[in-house]
């Protein structure tokens, strides 16, 4: 389920990379909290384990198939569902530079489809609920079996919406849709099957892993800064992205109004400084009209999400800077008071 | 297995290519970062008709294969694993548009298949383009210009110790698959019912061994920071390589070499 970059528009790719990023940067934020150091090499181990476990194929009875782990809901109900996160985005880079098993720009898309659905929102909202009356056999079984297909549906119905979004293929949703789910409920339960064999021996012979992983210390309350920055790179990102695509075309109100006061929406000045000016401009623009310049005069709409996001980037980084301006120079004012 | 020790070689190959000393691995890691990523993003920006436009893009893997010496084959294996489901996404756009295009003679071309060429065709320069820079950076580098662009450092550190280690469960995992088939000699991989203890086996074990490297690293200061080493800055040759590469991307997605180099022949 791994996707590649070519089947991804640069819109939908940065969307999903700006969504991941946020979700790495809060799960970070969460381990530091409640993590100790003893933690970290035990999932790098853990990392490696996904990795290697991955590529053990396991036959599955009557259908003379093969299928693997993918290791999401498995890592979760192990380490807690924030290391389990950031444990699944590693090896997923690492699947993705080494083995082209992903692409770069798709990273963000697979790290969402492959460990936020699992990891951060079947986990706490599924697998916990049924084992918190206490670990038996069979309700670590239901859970894993539930929680795995669930989570690979989400993860299978993603990659329909974000190759639809992007506008590269030209199936039909419901094809597509028809095409995925199926093929992904199979191999969710045998997939749930085989992690609840594993969770159930791994209870059996120390019981003490999965109960420890249950238990997460309290959390600070109070908004954070960082969850708020988070936040909003995730919204600034779908806002110039994706909703950029629905853009307008009639006139702002400035246009409308100096339409109807100078018959024109744009002033044509002229004088040696303006053309200049003007000139500078044509070449660097990158995006000119927000969208890609293309040779026969029609923008893009990837052009114009591109343009939306960088826009939305730069904007970030430039009140980043002037922020960042202001309090180094109430330091220094400061400093010499 | 075949599949472990296919991994295990693949990951050692590509270590040691990335060891090389040529003026590409030379450069700066964040070069070959940007410069890779820019190079992904502009040709996956290409409309799925626009072809001629997409092929010019060849010029960039082939030039730094050449200046790399990076060996063609194992990258092409590579390429050929990534392939299959690309070309399933392509056909099926074969299927679904059978609108004609232009003619070739007296078969009409459809726009259906243009697109399942641009497809291929940016799977292609996509897949080569990450290959070639795992096969000229290696991962400690690159990890570390992660840190560079503020990915938490908790991340970083579990790329730095994942890579360190999967060489290691690797061989675990082919001794404890070898020693499996042994006993089933029939068998064509572990049978279902076998793999949660073949798994939860391995699990315990590396749990155990995950304790024994938290231990060592103990004994050796460990205090909670894995990470030590500062990457070297960027030198004057390092930026004009990457803003001319960068620039000359950007001019070749905004103009049609293709069609200049064709004019000519008309």
């Amino acid at each position: 389920m791994h996707m590649a970059d070519a089947l991804l528009s640069p819109a939908v790719g940065g969307i999903m990379l700006a969504a991941s990023a946020g979700a790495i940067a809060y799960s970070a934020y969460k381990c530091k909290d409640d993590l100790d150091e003893k933690k970290i090499p035990l999932m790098g181990v853990m990392g490696a384990v996904i990795f290697a476990g991955q590529m053990i194929n396991f036959t599955i009875p009557g259908t003379g198939s093969s299928g693997h782990i993918g290791g999401g809901i498995l890592l979760a109900a192990l380490l807690g569902p924030f290391p389990a996160f950031l444990v699944i985005s590693t090896v997923l880079l690492i699947q993705a530079l080494f083995f082209a098993d992903g692409g770069l720009l798709a990273l963000g898309a697979n790290i969402w489809n492959m460990g936020f659905y699992a990891c951060l929102l079947v986990y706490p909202l599924i697998f916990k609920p049924i084992v918190k009356k206490g670990f038996t056999p069979r309700r670590i079984a239901v859970a894993a079996i539930l929680s795995v297909t669930i989570a690979l549906l989400g993860g299978a119905f993603s990659v329909v919406i974000e190759t639809l979004a992007s506008g590269i293929t030209e199936l039909p949703f419901t094809a597509f849709l028809g095409l995925m789910m199926p093929i992904h409920l199979a191999i969710g339960i045998v997939e749930g099957i085989v992690t609840a064999g594993v969770l159930v021996f791994v209870y059996k012979m120390r019981p003490e892993i999965l109960e420890s992983s249950l238990i997460n210390k309290k959390i600070s309350s109070g908004l954070s800064l960082k969850k708020v920055s988070v936040t909003l790179l995730i919204f600034a990102a779908l806002l110039g992205g994706g909703f950029s695509l629905f853009a307008s075309s009639n006139p702002d109100g400035l246009e409308w109004a100096m339409n109807g006061v100078a018959g024109t929406t744009q002033i044509i000045a002229t004088g040696g400084v303006h053309e200049n000016a003007a000139d500078v401009q044509k070449t660097t623009a990158v995006l000119p009209g927000y969208g890609f310049k293309s040779t026969d005069g029609q923008g893009s709409a990837a052009g114009k999400s591109v343009a939306g996001l960088l826009g939305g980037g730069l904007t970030l980084l430039l009140a980043g800077g002037t922020g960042y301006i202001i309090y180094a120079v109430k330091r220094k004012k400061e400093k010499s008071a | 297995m075949s599949a472990l020790t296919d991994s295990m070689n693949t990951i050692h190959s590509l270590e040691e290519m990335a060891e090389a000393k040529t003026i590409i691995h030379r450069l700066h890691p964040m070069v070959k970062l940007v410069t890779t990523f820019l190079y992904i993003i502009l040709v996956v920006s290409f409309d799925p008709y626009n072809v001629t436009g997409l092929v010019v893009f060849l010029f960039y893997p082939v030039i730094l294969m050449a200046l790399a010496e990076i060996p063609y084959k194992p990258l092409l294996k590579r390429l050929l694993v990534a392939l299959p489901f690309s070309f399933f996404a392509g056909i099926s756009n074969i299927y679904f548009n059978q609108n004609a295009a232009f003619m070739v003679g007296n078969t009409p071309i459809t726009y259906g298949v243009i697109s399942f060429f641009s497809i291929m065709i940016k799977t292609v320069f996509t897949v080569m383009g990450v290959l070639i820079l795992i096969a000229t950076t290696p991962l400690p580098q690159i990890s570390y210009q992660l840190l560079v662009i503020k990915v938490p450092k908790i991340i970083v550190e579990q790329i730095m110790l994942t890579y360190r280690y999967i060489s290691v469960l690797l061989e675990q995992v082919s001794n404890m698959y070898t020693a499996y088939i042994l006993r089933a000699p029939d068998a064509k991989g572990i049978k279902m019912k076998d793999m949660g203890i073949f798994v939860g086996q391995l699990l315990l074990k590396s749990f155990d061994r995950a304790e024994n490297i938290y231990f060592a690293m103990k004994c050796r200061g460990y205090d909670g920071h894995y990470l030590y080493a500062k990457p070297d800055p960027m030198k004057k040759s390092d930026w004009i390589f990457m803003l001319s590469t960068c620039g000359m991307l950007i001019l070749l997605r905004f103009f049609n070499l293709s069609q200049f180099i064709g004019s000519f022949l008309q």
